[in-house]
């Protein structure tokens, strides 16, 4: 018989292993990003595109009271899968995207890096595939509510103005369509934020380069356009290369007339030199020589 | 030796061995480079279509270093005037020492001026030399460049400015440069009349020719330019004006650190 | 003469946070201690002190100069801060002597006083190696090294043996003490009460912001008279010197101790008690092996004065 001391008793119960590891972390995320200022000035900004596009469609549907504005209705007569790929390719949208993930993401794997806490995440039962998952989860938060929620909304709200279900009998994979170009530009952009994140500890400089190399590979791609005239440039472009995943899925006509497995290729490649980079930069220790 | 010369001493070391000088560095190397390739290409006639040199420094490398490299350069070199020592936490080093907190702005822009400076001149000038090199002998080439590098080096002091009074006065000064310079100087190039001129870019377009229209779409816009003296002026009085304001919030500001 | 610091209701507020709450105080030439736990508003003080924030109510002063972009002071200041951080790319050679030449000395001058400085903190063989390879201690000792290589007549030191392993410590403690013969004035501020006795007998608490008391350990000790003293005795009859203890009105408990031999007594008059003493032991003949005063430190001091 052992006497205890007063006040502790030895506990016999049982662990519960949490289902999702991960969600803490995601949790922790998403509530920082929402107490920065202005973050949700700048996240209602970059649903203007959603607004104006829903303007678009209930304008196709009361043509008669927009007479007046004559050259919108050849454009707007026929909302097709197309209308709902030109709002998910839009170029503002990918520059707003960007500079959410400049709010959100710079810092996810930066700060970690910077004041050591790899450590005490892994000093946790937290597995490296929870701590990327929690930390992608963050930045997958975002640019859902920027893509996939207002692609699916457009298309409830288009069904509901028109009261009848002929747009899904059109394009019955519509629905499918923005799920799935929301999903590889969301799974995209996470890879480019988290590992550019990984390749600085300084949150400053990671801000820089995911708006830098957004900027530069447009930019690039143009000048080399301008001497070498090559479509097959357009491959260095993130921009283009977005817009080529869009193309199978609403029906776009490619720019430059790429094919759009070209880019689905580049962009899978580039996801998985993210997987690689960071699973080798996300360790619990580290060796200073 | 002044405060503000020590501190430019020291800051200018630094940031001589630091590596991001070397990662901008290459980077505004870049044009050399891609004048490079085109002059191979030239070369070898791969294209039907010859692009003169004097062509490709107007249309590509002189728009690479207006309207991306030298706004990089300054929004991170400027933003970490101050920023780089809250967030390191070194500022206690700086303010417990015999210096002005005038001169610790002054310094340090003085020394990533420097270093900036000394990236733009020596791309500008190598990318010149790779496209133009037969024709280095025509003093109005040469006075193009010196004219060039002239407006470039003045537009980086102007921002410059502008972002260590951003990055003194906010925290997350990165972004609100980002949108600045590719939000609203973008946006503000499409507007008419006055409004032009609430972009410091539009300055720095007035003193650059305005290239032809040609298959570089995105470099294509709407200017009504200033007069040459006007812009000049301007620039240097809005370098001034930022950089007194910056040194004022520094002057004036607390910084609190982050647990 | 003036105090080197001379503080005047100084107030500090984070937002609605209250840092400091009508500090009034003086720090003589010496070493003087600041003990309180985290978050008492040392560092808010020191940071005043030291020019990185303003107060937001009441004046501090330096040799009877305001602090606050007064930046001339710092010719004689030596500043030790409380965060772990340096230029990381740096060797300490370089960041020492980088520093010091943000001073007005020269290449040379700057060179030796660093070479001396990093002799002091016993960090010259590694002078150049990267600052990011450095142990935490070496660190510390990196950041005590810049505080004192301009030779500096104060020294503001915030907790400046944070990180350092026993020997380390002593190596500080014995640094800071040989200060204190040059006739620098010293102010270092910790929360490991111990280390401070080590130091210095002249200490500032504060809590909560507030100032709790100032002076001589032991004065104010004797000054705290709700609490009564408690002595430790240990002897050959201690149920015997008990009895007789307990008929002193001054004795306010005597209990008997974990060992056979000890005895816990309890007075509202030290003195009195330590006059008693001596009588009784020649009187009853006993044979007193140990007298100890528990409660007369710092811990306890502190203890009492925040209500523990």
């Amino acid at each position: 018989m052992t006497i205890r001391e007063k006040g502790y008793h030895h506990w016999d119960g049982q662990f519960l292993e949490r289902r999702h590891p991960w969600w803490p972390i995601t949790r922790l995320g998403i509530r920082l990003t929402f107490k920065r200022k202005f973050f949700k000035f700048i996240f209602s900004s970059s649903l203007l595109p959603a607004v104006v596009f829903l303007a678009g469609i209930y304008i196709s549907e009361r043509l008669e009271d927009f007479r007046g504005m004559a050259r919108v209705e050849s454009l707007l007569l026929n909302i097709s899968a197309k209308y709902f790929g030109a709002y998910l390719t839009a170029d503002f949208l990918l520059f707003m995207a960007v500079i959410i993930l400049v709010f959100c993401a710079a810092g996810l794997v930066a700060d970690d890096l910077k004041h050591n806490t790899l450590q005490l995440y892994f000093a946790r039962p937290l597995r490296k595939r929870d701590y990327l998952l929690g930390k992608a989860s963050v930045v997958f938060f975002f640019l859902f509510l920027l893509t996939l929620v207002p692609g699916l909304l457009l298309v409830i709200f288009k069904l509901i103005f028109s009261g009848s279900f002929r747009l899904l009998r059109e394009n019955p994979w519509l629905p499918l369509a923005v799920l799935a170009y929301s999903l590889l530009f969301t799974l995209f952009l996470t890879a480019y934020a988290l590992l550019l994140s990984s390749l600085s500890r300084n949150g400053r400089a990671v801000s820089l380069l995911i708006f830098g190399v957004y900027l530069f590979s447009d930019m690039l791609f143009n000048i080399l356009y301008g001497i070498f005239h090559s479509p097959y440039l357009g491959l260095l472009s993130m921009r283009t290369n977005l817009k080529l995943l869009a193309v199978p899925l609403f029906g776009l006509k490619p720019p430059l007339g790429l094919p759009w497995g070209y880019s689905a290729a580049l962009l899978a490649a580039v996801v998985a030199l993210a997987a690689v980079v960071l699973v080798k930069k996300v360790k619990g220790v580290s060796v200073i020589r | 030796m002044s405060a503000t010369g020590r501190v430019f001493t020291f800051f200018f070391q630094l940031g001589q061995k630091a590596k991001r000088t070397k990662f901008f560095f290459i980077l505004s190397l870049l044009p050399v480079l891609l004048g490079a390739f085109l002059r191979l290409q030239q070369a070898l006639t791969l294209s039907r279509r010859n692009m003169t040199g004097l062509f490709f420094y107007s249309n590509v490398v002189l728009p690479f270093y207006v309207q991306f490299l030298l706004l990089m350069l300054a929004l991170f070199y400027g933003t970490s005037i101050v920023l780089e020592e809250v967030e390191g936490r070194t500022l206690p080093y700086l303010a417990a020492r015999p210096l002005p907190r005038t001169s610790i702005i002054l310094g340090k822009y003085g020394s990533s001026a420097a270093l900036a400076l000394a990236m733009i001149d020596v791309g500008l000038v190598a990318s010149f030399l790779v496209l133009n090199a037969e024709q280095l002998g025509d003093l109005s080439l040469d006075l193009v460049l010196l004219r060039d590098m002239t407006v470039l080096d003045l537009g980086l002091l102007c921002y410059l400015a502008l972002f260590a009074f951003l990055g003194a006065l906010l925290k997350r000064a990165v972004l609100f440069g980002l949108l600045f310079c590719f939000g609203w100087e973008n946006v503000l190039i499409y507007f008419p009349g006055l409004t032009q001129k609430l972009a410091i870019a539009h300055y720095l377009k007035s003193l650059i020719p305005q290239p032809p229209s040609s298959g570089f779409a995105f470099l294509r816009f709407n200017l009504e330019p200033s007069p040459p003296l006007t812009a000049v002026l301007v620039l240097i009085i809005l370098t001034a004006v930022f950089l007194a304001a910056a040194c004022l919030t520094f002057s004036l500001k607390e910084y609190l650190f982050e647990n | 003469m003036k105090a080197p610091i001379q503080t005047d209701k100084l107030s500090k507020w984070y937002g609605n946070i209250l840092g400091l709450s009508e500090v009034s105080l003086e720090v003589r030439p010496g070493i003087t201690g600041l003990l309180g736990p985290n978050g008492a508003g040392k560092s808010t003080l020191m940071k005043i002190l030291t020019g990185q924030l303003r107060p937001s109510l009441g004046r501090a002063f330096i040799w009877g100069e305001k602090i606050w972009n007064n930046f001339r002071l710092f010719n004689r200041i030596g500043y030790c801060p409380e965060h772990d951080s340096f230029y990381e790319q740096t060797t300490g050679w370089q960041f020492l002597t980088g520093l010091l030449r943000l001073f007005p000395f020269s290449s040379a001058e700057a060179a030796g006083r660093a070479e001396r400085a990093l002799a002091t903190v016993e960090l010259l063989p590694d002078k150049d190696r990267l600052i990011r390879g450095y142990s935490r201690g070496m660190r510390q000792r990196l950041k005590v090294a810049q505080a004192l290589a301009h030779d500096p007549d104060l020294l503001i030191l915030d907790e400046p043996l944070n990180g350092l392993d026993p020997l380390g410590k002593r190596r500080i403690i014995r640094l800071i003490k040989d200060l204190k013969n040059d006739n620098k004035t010293v102010l270092l501020s910790s929360h490991v009460l111990p280390e401070v006795e080590a130091l210095t007998k002249d200490i500032i608490l504060i809590h909560q912001g507030k100032i709790l008391a100032s002076g001589d350990i032991h004065e104010l000790r004797d000054l705290i008279d709700s609490h009564p003293h408690i002595i430790a005795l240990r002897c050959d009859r201690p149920r015997e010197l008990a009895a007789r203890l307990v008929r002193e009105p001054f004795i306010l408990k005597v209990h008997l101790g974990g060992q056979p031999d000890s005895l816990i007594v309890e007075t509202d008059n030290r003195d009195r008690f330590f006059s008693l003493l001596p009588e009784l032991v020649m009187d009853m003949g006993l044979a007193v092996d140990e007298i100890t005063s528990p409660d007369d430190n710092l811990q306890a001091v502190f203890d009492y004065l925040v209500g523990k």
